[in-house]
């Protein structure tokens, strides 16, 4: 928690101490995720954009997204709750082990470490398994306008065919910009988890070593902790602006 | 190995606790999760319902999810990233880019928006798009406009 401290104002803006009564890699942290966020900001909004526009033929997420792994039936949206489910767990877990840290607790850190390392491989995985899913398609696929080159001697045309899946210029679900914009959005986000899950993996290795028990303090736990919750926060974004509306 | 040291004493190291506060941050955050956890079963089990009973779409809908994703949000940076409980300027120093930012997104989409939506057309579009949006416009929906999108468009009917 914040310990509020007497400082006289000369010592306070006589320079050689870092602001704010956080240390300069806390405050770099929480300054690339301010930039980060507006990243995503602004893809979320083109995406928006791009949602009002096409917005009489744009595909219910509810019907889109109905598989379960293990389940022939269709559950509406069951799978990316859970995915959301095991984020946010991950992000609890997450912030545990950064209270351990504050206690010096270094078998609390490596368990709650393991288990948010764990939540986000499956995440990745899962996100991984959606997006097979969703470029390969049902059975029953969608009449769309294909272009054959073939066609026309070689000129060219468009082909109405029954097409399944997806790709970045027709997909089965409705206009090509609902996947470019699937593929795009959920593939930087899952970047980010993907790095988010490395980055863990490595402070998770550290703490093992006892690298943060001999400097003293978990803060290093904490840095990556902030970037994992931005992860989650950005996924409640997506999930709610992609999936919900 | 040396580190960067300010002439004032560590701030990480201050941030340590003992075990009786450790107690009651954990039941904190626990409770902020369980806050979470409710909120999103809230809006899965809204998502579900609403095209069954014809909430889809409308505004009231897009209101309640996105005012419950800033809860949440707001929930994840305040209390797990901890921002409460950091020196007041710096709070503000992270939100108040995010909070401008907010306003000015709605207010630009609600006056310059508008081009979107408006003239419909279309280019480089499959065809079959453009009939359907031609077909809703003149007021034909039901089936012509379910023909062509993916068969489960009726899903939750069929499949249920």
């Amino acid at each position: 928690m914040a310990h509020s401290v007497e400082i006289d104002s000369k010592e306070a803006w006589g320079g050689g101490r870092s602001p704010f009564n956080l240390s300069y890699g806390k405050i770099f942290m929480w300054f690339f995720l301010v930039s980060d966020a507006l990243t995503f900001g602004g893809l979320l909004i083109s995406y928006g954009f791009i949602r009002h526009k096409y917005s009489e033929v744009w595909p219910k997420a509810e019907n889109v997204f109905t598989h379960f792994p293990f389940v022939e039936q269709h559950i509406p949206l069951a799978y990316v709750g859970l995915m959301t489910f095991i984020l946010i767990m991950s992000s609890v877990t997450m912030v545990l082990a950064v209270e351990a840290g504050h206690r010096m607790d270094k078998k609390g850190v490596i368990v709650w470490m393991f288990w948010t390392i764990v939540g986000g491989a499956a995440f990745v995985g899962s996100q991984a398994w959606e997006w097979y899913h969703f470029i390969v398609g049902t059975d029953e696929g969608a009449l769309r306008s294909v272009w054959d080159q073939s066609v026309n001697n070689g000129a060219g045309a468009y082909v109405k065919q029954i097409w399944h899946g997806a790709n970045m210029t027709v997909n089965e679900y409705g206009v090509p910009q609902f996947a470019n914009y699937f593929f795009f959005i959920t593939g930087f986000h899952g970047t980010h988890v993907f790095s988010g899950v490395v980055l863990n993996l490595i402070i998770f290795l550290n703490v093992i070593k006892g690298t943060y028990e001999r400097r003293g303090h978990y803060e290093m736990v904490e840095k990556v902790g902030l970037y994992w919750h931005f992860v989650d926060l950005v996924w409640v974004f997506v999930f709610t602006f992609f999936y919900l509306l | 190995m040396s580190e960067f040291h300010d002439n004032y004493p560590q701030y990480e190291v201050m941030a340590n606790h003992g075990e009786e506060e450790g107690k009651k941050n954990r039941r904190t955050l626990w409770n902020v999760f369980w806050v979470m956890l409710a909120i999103t079963i809230f809006e899965l089990v809204v998502g579900f319902l609403a095209p069954g009973k014809g909430w889809s779409g409308t505004l009231w809908l897009k209101t309640l999810f996105i005012t419950l994703t800033l809860a949440k949000a707001a929930a994840i940076v305040l209390w797990f990233m901890h921002l409460k409980h950091e020196v007041k300027f710096f709070k503000w120093a992270i939100l108040s880019p995010y909070i401008v930012f907010m306003f000015y997104t709605i207010f630009i989409v609600l006056t310059e928006g508008t081009y979107a939506g408006s003239s419909g057309k279309f280019t480089r579009v499959d065809p079959i798009f453009i009939e359907q949006q031609a077909k809703l416009k003149s007021g034909h929906h039901g089936a012509a406009a379910h023909t062509d999108d993916a068969a489960h468009t009726d899903a939750p009917a069929d499949h249920h």
